[in-house]
């Protein structure tokens, strides 16, 4: 029972990095109906700006929120320069667009810090909590604790103030939204100001976990994939219970279903999205609008 | 003194033109009637006064240039569009949408006051600000979305087919709000409509549109009066 309830710890663990970038991705979805593809690349590259922070000295906290706030405006300029060309295209050529994006800050990445692996600082001190025969180690405590600041402190802006109020506005009717006199295209950089930055978040959590190369994300962001799907791709809070379902899901079957091990983890979310796709597309919290004719 | 003026208004999508150089002039407080049958350009029109359609010419409001500013910031100079169909936010609250009418208004002082006004004229959205507009009926949604505009405190309110959709005895409670609305807020009024009988019922100018073009144009009393126009044009007899 405490072996099992040990895996599950670390599914949660392992499943509120990828609950961070899900959110990151169901965050742009909410706005413009775009799945960004280069979502786990541009944590990737917030991610080396932190390390580069901190290389030069800075302490780590710092360097932390000095990455959040350039990925942030990174973010916003993406979406004015890159995206907003292709803003009303067909949505293949949005995610084109996207993939492009991926490709390219993968490059930069690479072509910046080269493609040689980098150990990235560890904020949470070593060691364990042990309750009942299940430690939990404090990285694990520190990114729950991390991520769930992070969805706090998304409520209190969608939910309590009015510029998350016009946030949900735009994302739910854009014209009616221009009508009340919202400028509806700053509200859509701004929802990629903060994916960027809620996806830096993650970056910044799973890099001491693995190392810090321009791959860092590829993984994740199929983990993320499957989260999203399982969540609803419309949901944040979907998003976050289904990164933390997929993050236990998967150190389950790795640990009990004996030709899984670990090799065939990545397997996990890809059945996941498929079954999910067949059983139920919206996925669990995905919005099924209640509307009467 | 005018408060609206259009001025040889040309408008439409891309190379399909649908106004052919509009003018009229409505005074303040007016409530004036678009009507005119399918395909008119009414609600070309309302988009062309809201920056929802690109338009050429020359739209003033007070004095104020419009045309060439994006909707939003037509807004923000006091014109209120409430588009056809429902145009509210299905997920959000009926308070959240009221809230969203008010968004551009800088100060936040006043704000209930007015959302407790909105409820004198619209009960039955008080019982229901818990809920989303969404679940509302085809009626509530079209009261919410006339509430939420007036929360912008409008110069200009333009009311897109009001009736559309509604049961006969709903579309007259409305126009009856429309009404008490324009005489207890000086709110100037352009309402586009089919049911030429009920617009012109609360309007005191109107205009006929055919194509793109104005027809004719009087009094609500000189349309309602004229039968070769009701017949040719609004196609019925009055």
């Amino acid at each position: 029972m405490a072996g099992f309830l040990q895996q599950v710890v670390e599914g949660l663990g392992a499943g509120a990095i990828y609950a961070s970038l899900a959110l990151a991705l169901v965050l742009i979805y909410q706005f413009t109906g775009i799945v960004n593809f280069a979502q786990g690349e541009l944590a990737m590259f917030s991610t080396y700006l932190a390390w580069q922070f901190t290389a030069a000295g800075l302490p780590f906290w710092l360097a932390l929120v000095i990455t959040l706030v350039v990925s942030f405006a990174g973010g916003m300029l993406i979406e004015r320069v890159i995206i907003r060309p292709v803003e009303g295209a067909p949505e293949l050529t949005v995610v084109i667009v996207t993939v492009g994006l991926f490709i390219f800050v993968n490059a930069a990445a690479g072509w910046i810090w080269s493609f040689l692996i980098k150990d990235f600082p560890n904020p949470f001190p070593e060691g364990a909590l042990t309750a009942g025969g299940v430690s939990v180690g404090y990285s694990t405590l520190g990114i729950l604790g991390v991520v769930g600041v992070v969805m706090g402190l998304l409520y209190l802006l969608f939910q309590h103030t009015k510029i998350g109020l016009g946030m949900r506005a735009v994302a739910s009717n854009p014209g009616s939204a221009r009508l009340v006199g919202i400028r509806v295209g700053w509200t859509l950089a701004l929802g990629w100001g903060l994916a960027a930055t809620v996806g830096a978040v993650s970056g910044v959590l799973v890099a001491p976990l693995l190392f810090l190369d321009p791959n860092l994300m590829g993984g994740v962001l199929i983990y993320a994939f499957a989260a999203a799907t399982l969540g609803g791709f419309d949901s944040p809070v979907g998003a976050v219970v289904g990164g933390l379902i997929v993050g236990v899901a998967e150190t389950l079957a790795g640990a009990y279903v004996g030709f899984i091990g670990s090799d065939l983890k990545i397997g996990v979310p890809l059945v996941i999205i498929l079954v999910v796709l067949l059983l139920r597309p919206r996925g669990l919290f995905g919005r099924a609008v209640v509307e009467r004719v | 003194m005018s408060e609206l003026v259009v001025t040889d208004l040309v408008a439409g999508y891309g190379d399909a033109r649908v106004l052919h150089g509009l003018s009229f002039i409505v005074a303040p407080g007016e409530i004036c009637a678009i009507l005119g049958p399918n395909g008119a350009g009414k609600t070309t029109l309302l988009r062309a006064l809201s920056g929802m359609v690109r338009g050429r010419g020359s739209v003033r409001l007070g004095g104020t240039e419009l045309t060439g500013r994006s909707p939003d910031a037509i807004a923000r100079r006091g014109v209120a569009h409430v588009p056809e169909g429902r145009g509210t936010f299905m997920p959000l609250t009926v308070e959240e949408n009221l809230r969203l009418g008010a968004y551009v208004r800088r100060r936040r002082t006043g704000v209930d006051a007015d959302l407790d006004r909105i409820y004198t004229y619209f009960p039955a959205l008080k019982s229901r600000l818990r809920q989303t507009a969404g679940s509302l009926s085809g009626g509530e949604q079209r009261m919410l979305a006339i509430g939420r505009a007036l929360m912008l405190r409008p110069r200009l309110l333009l009311l897109d087919e009001p009736s559309l959709g509604l049961a006969p005895l709903i579309t007259r409670e409305l126009f009856r709000i429309v009404r008490a609305i324009n005489e207890q807020e000086r709110t100037t009024v352009v309402v586009v409509e089919q049911n030429a009988h009920l617009a012109l019922g609360i309007a005191q100018q109107a205009h006929v549109l055919e194509t793109g073009r104005i027809v004719l144009s009087g009094t609500a009393e000189q349309i309602r009066a004229d039968e070769q126009v009701a017949q040719s044009y609004l196609g019925y007899r009055v």
